[in-house]
């Protein structure tokens, strides 16, 4: 294991207090410290943190950076990348908060059109009992829902929605709306995975706010979603990727997770009016001329 | 990642389980500080991670050992024992020998940072104000002998603008809860001491300000100030 210094403490005790970072205050820490910068001493930089990583790794922790969809700015922070005993004390959000949480990310990450917000009035609406919950391994089955879920009030929901954007799981975007927060997009990839949000095929970041591209000539899509066809047996049957009509298409990502061009097949969601479509998304903040990256052995199209 | 300074090889155990228990600690200690803003964690919470799946003597002192050892080399923390101490009421005229009573021990993490770069480049700012608060608050009850009344700490604060019957302040909230936070974070202790008037509410120092380097530099902070005035 690499040893660390007092400057590698700095970093990683910065974002641990601090909570999420802008990269430019990142880099400003780093330049203190070590009287470089990181755009001009990026080898430096890249090692500094893959020093901390590897030390960080056997505790189960990490220093990562994400983008921000909403305006492109980069962040780094740590996170925790187990989901164990320990790391449920590291919340003091309430069942029902969660609860909350969890419906307000489904409803922005299941958004067939990519969007990336939900309105204020839209997570207000968030009902609770849509959520099945694990809490220190007891599920809340079918069934009467308890009274403290049920009782959740406008007034303690808006009070919540505060709270997640103080502390950053949640954000106003630009256009007054709520979107994910910077920790969301640092702590929850794994979740989002779960949740089959496809992947940017060039940042590899959850694509949560993107662009949906045609996968033949990369052109954005302007308007309806296009229906899903079928394309030949052949690719059906290696894929095991459905194209049933009102079935969600099992994505190739699934699958396979080890190549990042996979991860970027995006899918409409089961609310999608074009429930079978296969479409490919990326990330606003990484959104480039399509070239020739449509392969037509990786998509399900209908066209009607 | 089994601390290298110990020996675990008197446990009939892997290299990996103990890798798994020290990993264990070290994330049940992070998170249990943020969740409890800090205050100390029992010593016997530790022990339990250890002793619910292994059964062995000396293996919870020697995990508790190398997740030290972990904090400092990765995160450069170090996790400091504290010795919990009873109320001046509770012990005078006794020793701890004759209480009988083993004197809990706990933990909390502290920076091994260089103050100047603490405060430069980790200290978040938007909790400033509580450190503030604490260290006005111990530095009184120093002032006072390391022990003193309940109403006359209140008199003190308000002085400095903060009643006790304040329920919403715009910078700490609720007063009272304040007060009881550093309490909960073993900065103070409360005592109730029967007097000729009945019981009277003491505040006093408890051992996190009385630890060594808080102490310390608490004393130089109040000479400074003095010198100020």
């Amino acid at each position: 294991m690499p040893s660390l210094n007092w400057k590698h403490h700095a970093l990683v005790q910065a974002l641990m207090t601090r909570g999420p970072l802008k990269e430019k205050d990142f880099h400003a820490i780093f330049s203190g410290l070590t009287g470089k910068s990181p755009g001009a001493h990026q080898g430096l930089f890249n090692e500094y943190l893959l020093n901390i990583n590897k030390e960080l790794s056997s505790c189960q922790f990490e220093l990562r950076a994400c983008r921000d969809q909403y305006v492109g700015q980069v962040c780094y922070g740590v996170v925790n990348n187990v989901a164990d005993e320990q790391s449920k004390l590291g919340t003091k959000y309430t069942v029902q908060q969660i609860a909350f949480f969890k419906g307000i990310l489904e409803a922005i990450a299941q958004d067939v059109i990519a969007q990336g917000s939900i309105s204020n009035i839209e997570a207000l609406n968030i009902r609770l009992e849509n959520q099945v919950l694990s809490t220190q391994g007891s599920q809340l089955l079918n069934g009467p829902l308890p009274a403290a879920f049920r009782n959740f009030t406008m007034s303690q929901k808006e009070k919540t929605l505060d709270e997640f954007v103080q502390d950053q799981w949640l954000c106003c975007t630009p256009d007054g709306k709520i979107g994910l927060g910077v920790r969301s997009c640092l702590d929850l990839r794994g979740w989002f995975r779960n949740l089959d949000v496809p992947f940017c095929e060039v940042c590899n970041e959850a694509v949560v706010k993107g662009e949906i591209l045609c996968p033949r000539c990369g052109l954005k899509w302007q308007n309806q979603l296009p229906k899903a066809e079928i394309l030949d047996e052949e690719e059906e049957a290696n894929d095991a990727i459905q194209s049933q009509p009102a079935q969600r298409p099992k994505r190739k990502r699934t699958k396979t997770n080890e190549t990042h061009e996979k991860d970027a097949v995006g899918c409409g969601s089961s609310q999608s009016s074009v429930p079978n479509s296969d479409f490919r998304r990326i990330t606003r903040s990484s959104s480039r001329p399509a070239s020739q990256r449509c392969s037509i052995d990786r998509w399900n199209w209908n066209m009607g | 990642m089994a601390g290298a300074t110990q020996d675990f090889s008197q446990f009939d155990i892997s290299k990996e389980e103990i890798d798994k228990l020290v990993a264990e600690v070290v994330r049940y200690v992070l998170f249990k500080t943020h969740q409890n803003s800090g205050c100390p964690i029992k010593r016997e919470e530790l022990v339990q991670l250890v002793t619910k799946n292994y059964s062995q003597r000396a293996l919870p002192a020697h995990v508790i050992n190398a997740a030290k050892e972990k904090l400092s080399n990765a995160f450069g923390y170090e996790l400091r024992e504290l010795l919990r101490c009873r109320p001046s009421s509770a012990t005078q005229g006794r020793s701890t020998q004759q209480t009988g009573v083993a004197e809990a021990k706990s933990y909390v993490l502290i920076s091994q940072l260089p103050a100047e770069v603490y405060k430069k480049y980790v200290e978040d700012e938007n909790s400033a104000h509580l450190s503030g608060f604490t260290f006005v608050v111990i530095s009184i009850v120093h002032l006072a002998g390391g022990k003193i009344p309940e109403d006359i700490l209140w008199r003190h604060l308000k002085r400095m603008g903060l009643c006790e019957t304040d329920a919403s302040h715009p910078v700490f909230g609720n007063a009272k809860q304040a007060l009881e936070t550093l309490v909960q974070q073993r900065y103070l202790q409360k005592d109730k001491v029967n007097g000729p008037e009945g019981n009277t509410l003491f505040y006093e120092l408890a051992e996190r300000a009385l630890d060594g380097p808080v102490s310390e530099k608490m004393k130089e902070y109040i000479s400074e100030a003095f010198k100020l005035m």
